[in-house]
């Protein structure tokens, strides 16, 4: 049932995309895409997020790009930054 | 102190100390039957199994503990069976079985008055959730609208109060995972601050699809039964049930002929203030509460013999957990036996620590140890105390039992087997302060100073439904991000209550908050439930879940702000403000924390409109309701002088109960006094009769603040405000509801109250 692909989309467009995400999913109203700094780290320092905002970009990326991203370990490279992610994507795609 | 200070209060003095468990009833995945349950607990036996009562389909997990052999028709009365809902049997049938086991008579009309607490999380949550979710699409397409009589979490205790005719009172509690132990600590209390002599207090809660695709997709959900403390531990098995037990004083108990089971001797609840679903990692906060209990039992650490503990099984709450009891108790530790019966019966979410605790009360009653089933090998996180593996046969003379809800929501009870100890040293009741209002509504914010307008009067119908608040004005976005707009109000609300209230902001780690929501957030539960239904459960989302349950709002403020007392959430449909008021006033008089902020909050909500309120409030009728937050700032005294010389009024009487109060000690209105209500209605003057307040002014303020579950937070407010300025001597603040009511009778204390 999914309704959305990151298919034929670049990298840039991808990587917008998923600022938004971010913004949205984890209500960082204080934030626009401009802010995210997209090498940054995500959790711990950088934006500050932790394990529960993993697992709301995890669903949230499904659901917008219909790439699911794997729990546990093998996550936190991927979860490293907005670049990582969209790479992640974009090789899953 | 400066003069004219309030007269003395009459009610303090030594009070009764001792409250014995004399009985225990349990509805369990493992049987029905306390015994039952216990015997096959301590044998090792499990009830987890491929869940039977609805498809768990797209979760990690298949598994869950089911009360498999529940049949709500042989429980509930056949008229009423589409409105009861499985935790309603299931609360009613472990609440026959405490009741009879302490020969108390539940059928009788007359003669012993029993208070009913309640702690729920989900109440008819399995049976309401497909047609919340046809109402999240279309709020009209409603029916069978009798269905959602069993919605509110306090349809439990409706249906335990139309069943058990010895029951006064009913209030329901919610604290997620802890619901059941602080229903029995508010139970204690209620007998230690004198306003009763026997109460029963439990928890009930049912499986439904709503928290088994939550747990989901906070992936908390093992995909094997759930092994507590083990290295391999991967998360939790969700259960079901029900446990109560029937506290009574020993002077009662005596008096009746009736023996103890166990002395409740000690107990303890405080917040972490650390993360809405991740424990402290330290167990900083649980050690806390745990050492509270021992102090208030008289214990030592090591006359504490074992330790029922709360071992979800999920990674960071085993470890915290056990940090926790090292810290706690020491050198003790190695030697204290520790066991998580989630691995034979699942966690039974608000359940579980009432069901937790009638174990615990076997232990020390039977000199027998249950297992902690699915134990492999000990993770190094969780060594250093003595688990147990196999059931054991060992006496107890002193057990404890923890549990820890959502937003970190710490409790600790501490039973032990009659006469294995010294009596406990007397207490003197604590008076009780107001010293501050908060409200947040169609008027914006107002504290002591301007909540008077609040009875200015004014036409119900021309309050806005949605107020303006925008939580910026108030909050840190940043720091506010996961809260959603009631947990908002609720945050902004009790931080200008606790500002206006003088504390200084040293002091947070002790304040608390009570804080009342009626319905919880159903359009947001309504909303989940066809998102995952619609979409399936991995699109339910892991940040909104712990968001849904009538705690959530209160528990989100405790963390913003740093709240490190009581934090919980009432739900007394029709008088939920003042029901947490209430509850503050005991629990503080008793040594339950020292600052309390307690009040309500209802949020804009077309299915509230359309359905609930109609159906569960009649006398409110279907005009609009608005919404808003109010708080009052209650304080203990504790000897410093500093709260008295804060004091707007003194709490001079308070109390709770169903259609006929005896106002038993209810002082007589003296100087200029008022009756505070949210809309008056006829049936206040027939309940005021013969109490010396019936002719005394009345003030209401749905005029200007709408028709709300939370409008008695603000008739309070304004009462405080009225107090405050002078105006008035005395006020008396009454929540009015078709089964329940609250009051309390404030005095003012123009300058400061007399030691």
């Amino acid at each position: 049932m999914l309704t959305a692909s990151a298919d034929g989309m670049t990298r840039e467009q991808v990587t917008a995309k998923l600022k938004e995400v971010l913004i949205e999913e984890l209500n960082l109203e204080d934030k626009t895409p401009v802010d995210i700094d997209q090498a940054a780290p995500l959790f711990g320092e950088g934006l500050g997020l932790d394990s529960l905002d993993a697992l709301q970009l995890a669903m949230a990326i499904e659901e917008q790009f219909g790439v699911r991203v794997p729990e546990g370990d093998e996550a936190r490279p991927i979860f490293a930054s907005v670049d990582s992610l969209s790479a992640y994507i974009i090789d899953h795609s | 102190m400066a003069g004219g200070a309030c007269d003395d209060h009459a009610s303090a003095g030594p009070a009764e100390t001792v409250i014995w468990v004399t009985g225990i009833g349990v509805v369990s995945p493992l049987g029905v039957g306390a015994e039952l349950t216990f015997d096959r607990l301590v044998r090792g036996d499990g009830a987890v199994g491929e869940l039977q009562l609805f498809e768990p389909a797209d979760c990690r997990s298949r598994l869950a503990a089911e009360v498999r052999e529940l049949d709500v028709a042989q429980v509930a009365p056949p008229e009423q069976l589409d409105t009861w809902s499985r935790t309603d049997a299931m609360a009613v049938m472990a609440a026959r079985e405490a009741l009879l086991q302490a020969h108390l008579t539940p059928d009788a009309s007359e003669g012993s008055a029993v208070d009913l607490i309640v702690g729920g999380s989900t109440a008819g949550m399995f049976e309401t959730e497909k047609l919340l979710a046809e109402m999240s699409k279309n709020p009209d397409s409603i029916e069978p609208l009798k269905r959602m009589l069993s919605h509110p979490l306090s349809a439990t205790a409706d249906r335990m109060l139309d069943t058990f005719g010895l029951l006064r009172d009913a209030r329901t509690v919610c604290s997620a995972c802890s619901s059941g132990a602080n229903a029995l600590i508010l139970g204690a209390s209620r007998l230690l601050s004198g306003r009763s002599s026997c109460v029963l207090a439990g928890g009930a809660d049912g499986l439904c699809r709503l928290t088994y695709v939550g747990f989901n997709a906070l992936a908390a959900l093992s995909p094997a039964p759930c092994r507590p403390f083990s290295t391999s531990r991967s998360g939790l098995t969700l259960g079901e049930g029900a446990a109560f037990l029937v506290l009574e004083t020993e002077a009662h108990a005596r008096e009746r002929g009736v023996e103890a089971l166990a002395e409740f001797r000690g107990w303890a609840v405080g917040s972490e203030a650390h993360h809405i679903t991740h424990p402290e990692p330290t167990g900083e906060t649980a050690s806390r509460v745990m050492a509270s209990a021992l102090a208030m039992a008289e214990l030592e650490p090591t006359q504490v013999g074992y330790l029922n503990a709360h071992g979800t099984a999920t990674p960071l709450n085993d470890a915290m957990e056990i940090a926790a009891i090292k810290r706690c108790f020491g050198p003790a530790a190695p030697r204290l036996m520790v066991s998580s019966s989630k691995g034979q019966i699942g966690h039974t979410l608000a359940a579980a620590g009432a069901m937790e605790a009638a174990i615990s009360v076997m232990v020390v009653q039977h000199g027998r140890v249950p297992p902690t089933v699915g134990l492999g090998e000990i993770d190094d996180a969780c060594a250093g105390v003595d688990h147990v593996t196999d059931g054991r046969r060992q006496d107890v003379a002193a057990a404890m039992s923890t549990s820890f809800g959502f937003g970190g929501s710490d409790t600790a009870l501490l039973f032990s087997r009659p006469g294995a100890f010294e009596n406990k040293s007397g207490f003197v009741r604590r008076r009780v302060f107001v010293t501050a209002a908060a409200t947040l509504g169609a008027e914006g914010i107002c504290g002591a100073e301007d909540a008077g307008r609040h009875v200015r009067g004014g036409d119900p119908e021309s309050v806005a439904k949605r107020i303006e608040f925008k939580a910026a004005d108030y909050l840190d976005l940043k720091r506010a991000r996961r809260l959603d707009r009631p947990a908002r109000m609720v945050t902004a609300v009790v931080e200008h209550g606790l500002a206006q209230s003088g504390c200084p902001a040293s002091r947070l780690a002790d304040a608390g908050a009570i804080v009342a929501a009626a319905y919880g957030s159903v359009d947001a539960c309504a909303n989940y439930v066809q998102r995952f239904t619609d979409r399936g459960a991995r699109f339910a989302s892991p940040a909104v879940f712990p968001n849904l349950l009538p705690s959530s709002p209160v528990a989100h403020a405790s963390v913003y702000l740093g709240l490190g007392g009581p934090v919980f959430a009432s739900a007394d449909v029709g008088a939920t403000a003042e029901g947490a008021m209430v509850a503050a006033v005991e629990l503080l008089e008793v040594g339950q924390g020292r600052i309390i902020a307690a009040g309500g909050v209802e949020e804009a909500s077309d299915i509230i409109d359309r359905a609930l309120g109609p159906l569960c409030t009649g006398h409110v009728g279907r005009g609009p309701r608005s919404e808003g937050a109010a708080v009052l700032v209650f304080e203990a005294e504790v000897g410093d002088g500093d709260v008295m010389s804060r004091a707007i009024a003194e709490v001079v009487w308070s109390d709770a109960w169903r259609d006929r109060c005896d106002w038993l000690g209810l002082p007589a209105p003296v100087g200029r006094s008022g009756v505070f209500v949210a809309t008056d209605v006829p049936a206040l003057g027939t309940m005021l009769t013969g109490s010396g307040w019936a002719k005394v002014s009345r003030y209401s303020v749905s005029g200007r603040v709408g028709h709300h579950e939370c409008a008695g937070g603000f008739a309070s407010a304004a009462a405080v405000s009225l107090l405050a300025a002078g105006k008035l001597d005395m006020a008396f603040v009454i929540g009015l509801a078709p089964v329940r009511q609250r009051a309390l009778v404030l005095r003012a204390c123009p300058h400061g109250a007399k030691p």
